[in-house]
């Protein structure tokens, strides 16, 4: 592979410009990523085939006869599997954010950006538009020749190619996203008439824009510097923190030999400088200047350097995680992984534990009935016939599953207390259903004033399901 | 290009958290539009949501890089 790409030198210019901020997004020197095979690829692919599953798959899944995950906006009701959530659960959603926030820091804290290098749908969506590239366009030395040839009718094809697939591809994410939000099934047919609505059809080609910009054209500039992660990860950093790292102690100094030369007979350690772990970083560092903000930790440079190790029949490990204090101490993998157990990975840890627990137990005993009770303001209380008090509130009773149920409503906190009616209401299958009830009190039950009064909804099918809801009662003077 | 990014994509993640939340508290359908009940469907009341927060998010970082020291101004 006799080629100028051999010289990190390029890939190093593009650092030069990080110091002017100026021309950061501007004058970027354009990367042509080497592709890398190896344990950490293996894992970055089986990561982004995980996900990717997961997220073109789940729209088209059915549950209970409707789509499995749809977060409904036009209801208001977030279908996920066998659970209906309602905007009253927004209490899940806090819970669940503070979960993933306790993740990342407990994740990163053990072993740096692993979001970044394996999960991230800028990573996730990189890797895929890049092997698109790869694919049509050829390895990295033909990009970058393409790059420089002028424009003609096989680059112009070439070009287009490429251009057109990661736009489909881009297209297909956007109608996903979308498949989200509204019914796959309505999506599925406009999509034969292009016949989507006007909201629909503009947010499938922005989401398609941002995907195709971001992960065809931005790439690691997004990492640099429009991520705000990127910028906040190096506070959950300690010494102990596993992260990509080169073995100074072992590479320098550098220098290229022949092929089977004992390193140490010629005065050199065991970096060949041959520069491929740079040809190979998406976001074009070197790491072996050290750990620096850019390196997103895909551990693609620890492939590529394995290889070369092994032609060079070094040991491997030369680029491998690592750990500050390891490097500074020579820990062996034992030493390291004790030190994984530590104050703050046992806190963020500990914490992150008890929050799921919280998190479960708070699902596995949620009532599935709610009721808000609303006064009737227009007639707040009136004298009826046999000498009775009644006030009038509407109860907004939410049956928060996807069956239909009986209700009982019942009233009580005065002498005397009682409903108008019977109390019974029919709830339809997951909806929210509007009670008016009058409950009358005699006359001499109580002094004039405000009352407290307990409304209790009873399901008639299941007596354990009951909500309790306070309001007041008005007598008048 | 480095501006518009620093106007554009900070206040987008802004306006997409505020949009959530707003949503979440708010449902569309009791909102009131210049005394009117809103009628536009929810997918667009959402979609207008959102652009509103991105505008209003945006105009205080355009604010924000106008009134930047002109030491530290880019060109
Ligand atoms: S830096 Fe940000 S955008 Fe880049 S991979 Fe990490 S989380 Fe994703
Ligand atoms: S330095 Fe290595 S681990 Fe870091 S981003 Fe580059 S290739 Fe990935």
């Amino acid at each position: 592979m006799a080629d100028p790409a051999n010289k990190p030198s390029p890939d190093k210019a593009a650092q030069g410009s990080d110091s002017n901020p100026d021309t950061l997004y501007a004058s970027r020197k354009k990367l042509q990523v080497r592709s890398t095979s190896g344990v950490f690829t293996n894992w970055r692919w089986a990561m982004v085939w995980l996900t990717q599953i997961l997220y073109y798959g789940l729209p088209w899944l059915t549950w209970n006869d409707r789509q499995a995950v749809l977060f409904h906006l036009t209801e208001r009701k977030f279908y996920i599997f066998g659970w209906v959530f309602w905007p009253q659960d927004v209490f899940y959603l806090a819970i669940l954010l503070i979960i993933s926030a306790y993740a990342l820091f407990f994740f990163t804290a053990i072993a740096g950006r692993l979001w970044c290098g394996y999960t991230c749908p800028q990573t996730v969506y990189t890797e895929i538009f890049m092997w698109i590239e790869e694919k049509i366009e050829g390895d990295h030395n033909k990009r970058r020749k393409l790059d420089a040839a002028p424009m003609d009718a096989r680059k112009f094809m070439l070009r287009g190619a490429k251009f057109g697939a990661w736009a489909i591809f881009s297209l297909w994410t956007g109608f996903t996203l979308v498949a989200y939000f509204s019914p796959v099934e309505e999506l599925l047919q406009a999509l034969t008439t292009f016949g989507f609505g006007p909201w629909e059809t503009f947010w499938i080609l922005f989401y398609a824009g941002f995907t195709y910009v971001f992960a065809g054209l931005l790439r690691e500039q997004v990492c640099k510097y429009m991520c705000p992660y990127a910028r906040f990860q190096g506070v959950m950093f300690d010494p102990d923190t596993l992260v990509v790292t080169y073995d100074e102690f072992r590479g320098e100094p550098r220098g290229t030999r022949k092929k089977g030369v004992d390193p140490k007979t010629v005065g050199k350690g065991d970096c060949i400088d041959c520069g491929i772990c740079v040809q190979v970083c998406p976001t074009g560092i070197d790491i072996r200047q050290g750990l620096q903000y850019e390196c997103i930790g895909c551990g693609a440079c620890i492939d590529a350097c394995d290889q070369v190790m092994d032609k060079m029949s070094y040991p491997r490990g030369l680029i491998r995680y690592s750990t500050e204090n390891a490097l500074k101490k020579r820990w062996g993998m034992k030493e390291i992984l004790v030190h994984v157990a530590r104050p703050r990975t046992l806190i963020y840890g500990g914490l992150l534990v008890a929050i799921c627990i919280a998190m479960v137990v708070g699902l596995a005993t949620r009532t599935d009935l709610r009721v808000d009770i609303l006064r009737d303001r227009a007639t707040l209380a009136r004298e009826v016939e046999g000498g009775l008090i009644e006030n009038v509130y509407r109860l907004q009773v939410i049956n928060m599953i996807e069956e239909a149920r009986n209700v009982t409503i019942s009233v009580s906190g005065l002498d005397g207390i009682h409903l108008d009616s019977d109390g019974l209401a029919a709830l339809p299958a997951a909806t929210t259903e509007s009670v008016t009830v009058q409950v009358r009190v005699p006359y001499d039950a109580a002094e004039p004033g405000v009352h407290q009064i307990v409304f209790e909804v009873v399901v008639d099918d299941d007596p354990s399901v009951v909500v309790r809801e306070g309001t007041t009662f008005i007598i008048p003077r | 290009m480095l501006k518009w990014i620093q106007v554009l994509w900070p206040s987008f993640m802004v306006a997409f958290v505020a949009t959530v939340f707003f949503f979440t508290v708010v449902n569309p359908q009791e909102l009131y539009l210049l005394g009117d009940p809103v009628e536009y469907s929810p997918i667009a009341t959402y979609s207008i949501g959102f652009f509103g927060f991105w505008v209003v998010c945006a105009a205080s970082s355009l604010i924000s890089i106008y009134l930047e020291p002109p030491s530290k101004r880019g060109s």
